[in-house]
């Protein structure tokens, strides 16, 4: 490990700063010159955004690699390890993504736009602090950053459905998960005597039970709403109802982007899979999650309702992907940790192909009802296609890659000794599946009379929606490398 | 599997190591091409179609040289396996997982039906002017996973073409299907969902209980007894469903009658031949136990030959008899899995290659008598003959392929499944020969109400099949000529495989 002391403090966070300076950046010149172009506040996050990726990728390049860990920092409250790198790099790409897309958006924002972006990037970098974050602390202070960054994302689109009435749900919604985090985490350090996550395993296992429970309780639930389980999922509902797709997208991905980190950051590093009594919790919680989004999605006539509970099973099965082992004896990661970080990039591409696809056809005036879907490839073919694979992303159909992560999922579920949370995720993919075919068949097969659309969606927005599409077939080629990164940034949880 | 375990060694020739993977993934290269073609103009559609026919072709052209290559090598006395491809793909994974291609022989018997039919439904989709991208791009994304299910030999591989076919043929039932296509459509998707349910529990299970820990299926699972008996029995389940065996077969039933032309000759005579190479391969190949179930087999062969003779009797929709007639055919090969011999499982795979060729040109030829007469009811068709003599003598060869008579490719596979299966299950194989009686005398009978009789007032004008109904009708015609001429080119191959399969149930 480096020295702890000195700049490498600064160093450790070097992305999130970065991150932030582009926030403040953005907002200052949007407060200062209200009528610069969009492009410009677009152009300032994405240098800040690629600036964390190199900070990031500069720190990966001190790895040890028996530990996988280069950097300890803050007495330990910071460290810069593969699995931070891996989520940093991720979460990096969200944004980035979100950025590229936000012309779409961009009629309805107005003059608030520079605010947008600077809240997508302070809520990126709080996503950043708690991928770096080995401390309860540092978890709370990424998760006030994060939060209300989202919440005021939505606040600020001005869609027809709302959006004040939208960002409040949400503000309560995710604030509740927050809360019940923050408690739970209070518990836990109350029968632990530590905030650090790296020590809690062994005090957790001798702690009085009723405490111990209600603490590992609390967190989880806490954790799995911030990612959209069901039925903690209103909150994802509302985003996706009263927000355009750009920004839905942009600020469910980067949410359950962050909820997983903060799982494993949480769950595996500070729990261990050695305490039975969380991961028969989250065995419970996962089934009724994918369950119950999978259930719903049947009555959803509108295609964002129905892309919204498909990220929330998405959720769902992160939280599954834990019970399937988290650490060993040994402290090798078993297949769980694995197929949650394989699935983690998978899911959060699937969601944002999905809302991007939508914020195509926004952009060209459609509604989201699935029924004015009909003949859209004969509209258009590149919204249809995107929207198709979105929707085959979300349901895990092969030839794209969450079918090879739903697979992995629930073997590692079945591994860990949990048949019935596998076949729960089995039957909850396959359940999706079917409104998920429906509405194909309306976008391929329905014929509808109407006219070509005319594709008014910004280059760079058209480039994002195809970049988070093609992600999802050429992961499914590149599994075996995309997994032996997983496996690496799952090695530095030991 | 031990016994593959064995043989999995390569010849060091150049090209055809890769020969799988042609065979498989071409289909797809050429529907991303026609996916990036326009489709405004005839001129474009008819390229389109072209390009389908091209990567039907292709396909068709590797799996000839991966099954005559085998072939060749079988009849020489090679072990098998000179084929097989292996790459590394999640390797990283605590249960890793291979790109493992290869294919026994009654993966290579199918792969040449299923290659063979696609390139026939191909050149009979040159009709249809309607969503012909779709059309193309679907039918080529089928033919990628069935091929891909017949070679796969990793778990994860195999559960990745198995159900790759959802979509595709979901799309294909609602667009180009009639009468209750939506229903169809759905019943279909839900049994193929659920047998996808199934296997992936089952891949779970031996994965991961089995002491694999890893996806390759070139290994046997060390499964407990209980263990072995829930993945006998839900394997069973999903490939019986698929196989639409009764009693759960009305949903192929309700596809091949919803569906026109070459989509009912498709999923007519490879849908369910799917069904079997999984219930052969990997039920009958994986777990031994298979051995203490012959009887339920045997009982399930007499109870779907009996009821779908009868309904082929009662049947008065040509697509719904056909369906009935192939039914029967899977009832067949049903016994030979309760056979449990070598004889009887190169038999039945013999008895599948006909049953798909018999399928495929039977519901080809209902196809071209619906578009001529504008009526499917056997009761309102009549003395057709007179006016269509090619269109008669190629119901004839599939009527007589079905019926297993000398020289066309169901005689040979009837005569191996009968003698194999007839030690272990007497009374079984009598009554599943009087129901093969049956049946061969229903589609005499329909052939004799639709084609014989006095001339039709309303068919005066009905024309007689074009050239390229000729040439698709006359390549199934002639592959199952060449299974009931030289049946014995590919019997080492095939009985190669029935003895790979039954490898594990001698062991145990």
């Amino acid at each position: 490990m480096a020295d702890p002391s000195g700049p490498s403090a600064f160093q450790a966070l070097l992305p999130a700063w970065f991150l932030l300076l582009a926030a403040l950046v953005t907002a200052l010149l949007g407060w200062l010159r209200p009528r610069l172009w969009i492009a410009v506040h677009r152009l300032i996050g994405g240098i800040g955004v690629v600036a964390a990726l190199i900070a990031e990728v500069v720190l990966f390049r001190g790895i040890t690699s028996i530990t996988g860990i280069s950097l300890v920092a803050y007495g330990g409250s910071v460290v810069v390890d593969n699995f931070a790198t891996y989520s940093v790099v991720l979460l990096c790409g969200v944004a980035l993504v979100g950025l590229l897309t936000s012309g779409t958006a961009a009629p309805a924002l107005g003059r608030r736009a520079p605010a947008y972006h600077a809240l997508l990037l302070t809520a990126a970098a709080g996503g950043v602090v708690m991928a770096s974050g080995w401390e309860m602390g540092m978890l709370v202070a990424g998760l006030a950053l994060l939060v209300p960054s989202l919440v005021g994302m939505v606040a600020v689109d001005k869609a027809v459905d709302g959006p004040g009435e939208a960002g409040l749900r949400q503000l309560v919604g995710l604030g509740v998960a927050m809360a019940v985090l923050v408690y739970g985490l209070a518990v836990v350090y109350g029968a632990t005597g530590t905030t650090d996550l790296s020590a809690t395993t062994a005090p957790l296992a001798g702690a009085s039970p009723p405490l111990e429970g209600l603490g590992l309780a609390l967190v989880i639930v806490g954790l799995a709403s911030l990612v959209g389980a069901a039925p903690l999922h209103d909150w994802l509902l509302q985003v996706a109802r009263a927000s355009r797709g750009a920004v839905a997208g942009t600020v469910i991905a980067l949410a359950v982007t962050s909820g997983g980190v903060a799982l494993v950051r949480v769950l595996v590093s500070g729990f261990s899979a050695s305490l039975r009594p969380w991961v028969v919790l989250a065995g419970v919680l996962a089934a009724i999650a994918c369950l119950y989004a999978a259930l719903l999605s049947i009555a959803a006539s509108t295609v964002r309702r129905l892309i919204a509970l498909g990220a929330s099973l998405q959720g769902g099965l992160l939280i599954a992907a834990l019970v399937g082992g988290g650490l060993d004896n040994q402290g090798r990661a078993e297949g769980g940790v694995d197929a949650l970080l394989f699935g983690l990039a998978v899911f959060a591409l699937s969601v944002l192909a999905g809302f991007l696809a939508l914020a195509l056809l926004e952009a060209d005036g459609m509604g989201a009802r699935i029924s004015d879907l009909r003949g859209l490839s004969r509209r258009s073919p590149l919204a249809a296609g995107l929207l198709a694979l979105g929707l085959a992303g979300l349901a895990g159909a092969p030839p794209l890659a969450g079918f090879i992560a739903r697979v992995l999922i629930a073997g590692a579920a079945m591994a860990g000794g949990y048949g019935w949370v596998a076949l729960a995720t089995v039957a909850a993919s396959l359940i999706y599946a079917i409104p998920a075919l429906r509405a194909l068949a309306a976008i391929f097969v329905e014929d509808e009379d109407a006219p070509a659309l005319a594709g008014s969606a910004p280059l760079l927005a058209r480039a994002g929606a195809v970049a988070c599409a093609v992600f999802g077939v050429v992961a499914s080629v590149v599994a075996g490398p995309l997994i032996y990164v997983a496996n690496l940034s799952a090695i530095s949880l030991r | 599997m031990s016994f593959l375990a064995q043989t999995t060694t390569t010849t060091g020739v150049n090209f055809p190591t890769i020969v799988f993977t042609l065979a498989v993934w071409s289909a797809t290269v050429f529907a991303l091409i026609a996916l990036a073609m326009p489709d405004q103009t005839p001129e474009q559609r008819a390229r389109i179609k072209a390009v389908a026919t091209s990567g039907a072709g292709a396909a068709l052209f590797f799996s000839i040289w991966a099954t005559q290559t085998q072939a060749a090598n079988a009849a020489g006395g090679a072990p098998g396996g000179e084929l097989l491809e292996q790459h590394s793909w999640l390797s990283s994974f605590p249960f890793p997982s291979t790109y493992h291609l290869d294919a026994d022989g009654l993966g290579l018997g199918l792969l040449l039906l299923v290659s063979v039919v696609f390139f026939c439904a191909s050149l009979a989709a040159w009709r249809n002017d309607r969503r012909v991208k779709l059309l193309s791009f679907c039918m080529l994304i089928l033919e990628t996973a069935f091929l891909g299910v017949l070679v796969a030999y990793d778990w994860l591989l195999f559960l990745f073409f198995w159900s790759l076919p959802v979509a595709p043929v979901y799309l294909l039932v609602r667009g180009f299907g009639r009468g209750h296509r939506a229903r169809a459509a759905s019943r279909y998707a839900i049994a193929s969902l659920l047998t996808t349910a199934l296997l992936i529990l089952v891949a779970g299970l031996i994965t991961v209980q089995g002491n694999l820990r890893a996806f390759d299926m070139g290994t046997l699972p060390t499964l407990p007894g209980t263990g072995q008996a829930v993945c006998f029995w839900l394997t069973a389940a999903a490939f019986l469903l698929a196989m639409a065996v009764v009693p759960v077969h009305s949903a192929l039933l309700d596809l091949e009658e919803d569906s026109t032309g070459a989509l009912a000759a498709v999923f007519g005579a490879v849908l369910p031949t799917m069904g079997a190479y999984g219930l052969l391969h990997v039920t009958l190949g994986f777990f031994p136990i298979a051995v203490n179930y012959s009887l339920f087999f045997a009982a399930l062969a007499v109870v779907t030959v009996l009821w779908s003779g009868v309904m082929a009797l009662r049947a008065d929709d040509l697509r719904r008899l056909i369906g009935h007639a192939g039914n029967v055919l899977m009832g067949l090969v049903l016994l030979g899995v309760a056979g449990h011999t070598t004889i009887s499982l190169t038999g039945a795979t013999y008895i599948l290659i006909a049953r798909g060729l018999a399928v495929a040109l039977l519901m080809l030829a209902a196809s071209a008598i619906q578009e001529r007469t504008r009526r499917i009811r056997i009761s309102q068709l009549g003395g057709l003959a007179w006016q269509a003599p090619h269109l008669a003598a190629f119901w004839g060869v599939g009527i007589l392929t079905a019926s297993g008579i000398p020289l066309l490719g169901g005689f040979f596979g009837e005569l191996l499944l009968f003698t194999g299966a007839f030690p272990a299950h007497r009374w079984t194989t009598v009554v599943v020969l009087g129901g093969t009686l049956l049946l061969a005398g229903v589609l005499l009978w329909t052939a004799q109400r639709v084609f014989a009789g006095a001339e039709h007032e309303g068919f005066s004008r009905v024309r007689d099949l074009g050239v390229l109904e000729i040439t698709y009708l006359g390549i199934l015609a002639a592959v199952s000529l060449f299974f009931g001429i030289l049946p014995a080119h590919f019997d080492t191959l095939f009985m190669n495989g029935a003895t790979n399969i039954l490898y594990p149930l001698s062991a145990g």
